[in-house]
């Protein structure tokens, strides 16, 4: 009797743990569909001039869309950067949000990442969702670009770079 | 036993597991090449007559008026620039001669070293060498102060002319 009521717990334990895991596996997600910059520098074309240093993208060049889950209090969205393949640490990159994009959650709130950061080569927090025991998603943040450093000191050549979305609670 | 095995075995998959996307940017920077003399506009260097028997043609004073401007953008490992610089005509009995300061002013980078006093002839020689990438800054008191300067070299060819137009022509190259 005892060994039957054990293999219940059990069961009943197993059982709740595998569903809450897979669920939560499921919903917590971010997409940031393809919206690749081509930084445009304009020409030089007064002899002893450098370029201007700083140069920003369209306030909606990147528009994420991030799931949540029901039993998270918040999720966190990180950013970093990884050359793809060459990029030069003298151009310093920088990503603000710049709208709370649309979402069905009520009691749901965005915060956080309206200023420029600098994005490094490890995550940091852009922005965070914070939810209250409800199944949602967030649909078009957009996020503006920075490069700043350029200059004609650094060697000519072509630079990319991969900014990478990350969400993690 | 095999209980509390389960549960720490549930449990440890249970840890966030950070979901990512990711976009690209792309910058080009291309080489770059400008050179230019500030402020524009021509300069007279005139000999003076002696007034007394017996003595030489005093020379001119030297221009120092004019500076050289440039912008050099080069790929990495790529070959420095050098500035040289020729006359259209040589003067008989009269060197024409320049001289490029150290680069001052607003510019930075890898900015190039003066070749000194240079005599300059129809045949283009290096005044600036060692530019990579860098720029002076634009104008009069930014990048490398020229000073022109007439002397004589060999007085028995000297012959009077008058508004005789010589044109330096300064080249960025590599």
């Amino acid at each position: 009797m005892a060994r039957h009521k054990m293999f219940s717990i059990k069961y009943c334990i197993g059982f709740t743990l595998f569903f809450i895991f897979s669920y939560e596996s499921k919903a917590q997600s971010v997409t940031v569909p393809v919206t690749n910059w081509n930084a445009a520098i304009p020409a030089i074309t007064e002899a002893g001039s450098n370029y201007s240093g700083t140069y920003s993208s369209p306030t909606n060049q990147a528009s994420i869309n991030v799931g949540l889950p029901a039993l998270l209090g918040s999720v966190k969205v990180y950013v970093h950067y990884q050359g793809n393949p060459t990029w030069n640490s003298s151009l310093v990159l920088s990503a603000k949000r710049t709208s709370n994009g649309s979402t069905l959650c009520v009691g749901c709130n965005i915060s956080g990442g309206t200023n420029y950061i600098t994005v490094p080569l490890t995550a940091v927090e852009l922005f965070r969702i914070s939810t209250i025991l409800s199944v949602t998603s967030y649909t078009g943040i957009n996020i503006q670009y920075q490069v700043s450093g350029v200059s004609v000191t650094l060697p000519a050549a072509t630079y990319n770079s991969k900014i990478v979305f990350t969400v993690s609670n | 036993m095999r209980l509390k095995k389960l549960i720490m075995h549930l449990i440890f998959c249970l840890i966030p597991c950070a979901i990512f996307s990711q976009s690209t940017i792309a910058l080009a920077l291309p080489v770059v090449t400008l050179l230019d003399i500030e402020p524009t506009g021509t300069f007279a260097l005139n000999f003076t007559s002696p007034t007394e028997a017996g003595q030489a043609l005093t020379a001119p004073a030297d221009n120092t008026t004019k500076w050289v401007n440039y912008t050099s953008a080069i790929v990495s490992g790529g070959l420095t620039r050098r500035i040289t610089a020729s006359v259209n005509q040589v003067i008989p009995g009269v060197n024409i001669r320049v001289q490029a300061a150290a680069a001052s002013g607003a510019g930075g980078g890898v900015l190039g070293t003066s070749s000194g006093l240079v005599t300059l002839s129809t045949t283009a020689t290096n005044i600036i060498t060692g530019i990579g990438g860098a720029f002076t800054g634009t104008g009069a008191n930014n990048g490398h102060r020229l000073t022109i300067s007439l002397t004589v070299n060999t007085y028995a060819n000297l012959s009077a002319r008058t508004n005789t137009p010589i044109v330096i022509t300064y080249t960025i190259t590599d």
